[in-house]
């Protein structure tokens, strides 16, 4: 009866699945600010930090990992500002 | 300061870049020989060798970065705060509070989701 609405979207916006969150599926605890690699994939190509609703990051790792990427920055390890 | 609570720390620090080899253990020595002098006790030093920097510190581009698990008295960052201040040969430092010391400078990776 109901067209619009799918078995796996409940709730869900188009359909889409939510994202779960990639460090509670890997079951990181600990996000350090010397995980380059890692940082990297929650920053934008100007380097500011991307918000959760995109990258699907639970706000208890959300926090963690603003503070790993501030401290990166201060560093020199990740830019403050990408050039370009 | 023995009666002190001893805290383990965990410090990295950007040596540059432009010194000599020689020159560069100096500095390490220096600020190694400064945890030592305040009562505390060195458990590991990491190498992360020489990087370039993400931006420009005082014109460096590029610099040696060492990591430091130490346990040294609370009341000792403060001074040694002010001495690494002093130096030019460390371009930039951070000290935190840790409750474990890495033996490797190993981190988990991501899992891939569709």
């Amino acid at each position: 009866m109901n067209m619009n609405r799918t078995s796996q979207s409940r709730g869900g916006f188009r359909n889409k699945k939510r994202k779960r969150c990639p460090f509670s599926i890997a079951g990181i605890r600990e996000i350090d600010y010397k995980d380059t690699d890692t940082l990297l994939k929650f920053v934008t190509e100007k380097g500011k930090i991307l918000p959760r609703r995109i990258t699907g990051v639970s706000a208890w790792h959300q926090r963690h990992l603003a503070r790993a990427i501030k401290r990166a920055r201060h560093m020199a390890l990740l830019p403050f500002v990408a050039k370009h | 300061m023995s009666q002190e609570n001893h805290n383990l720390y965990e410090g990295m620090y950007i040596i540059s870049a432009r010194l000599s080899d020689e020159a560069r253990g100096k500095a390490l020595a220096k600020i190694t020989d400064a945890i030592v002098g305040h009562g505390g006790k060195i458990e590991k030093i990491h190498e992360m060798g020489r990087r370039r920097l993400a931006y420009e510190i005082e014109s460096h581009r590029e610099g040696y970065y060492y990591v430091i698990y130490f346990t040294v008295g609370a009341s000792a960052i403060k001074e040694m705060w002010h001495e690494y201040h002093l130096s030019e040969d460390l371009i930039r430092f951070i000290t935190l509070t840790t409750d474990e010391v890495k033996k490797k400078l190993e981190f988990k990776t991501l899992v891939e989701q569709k």
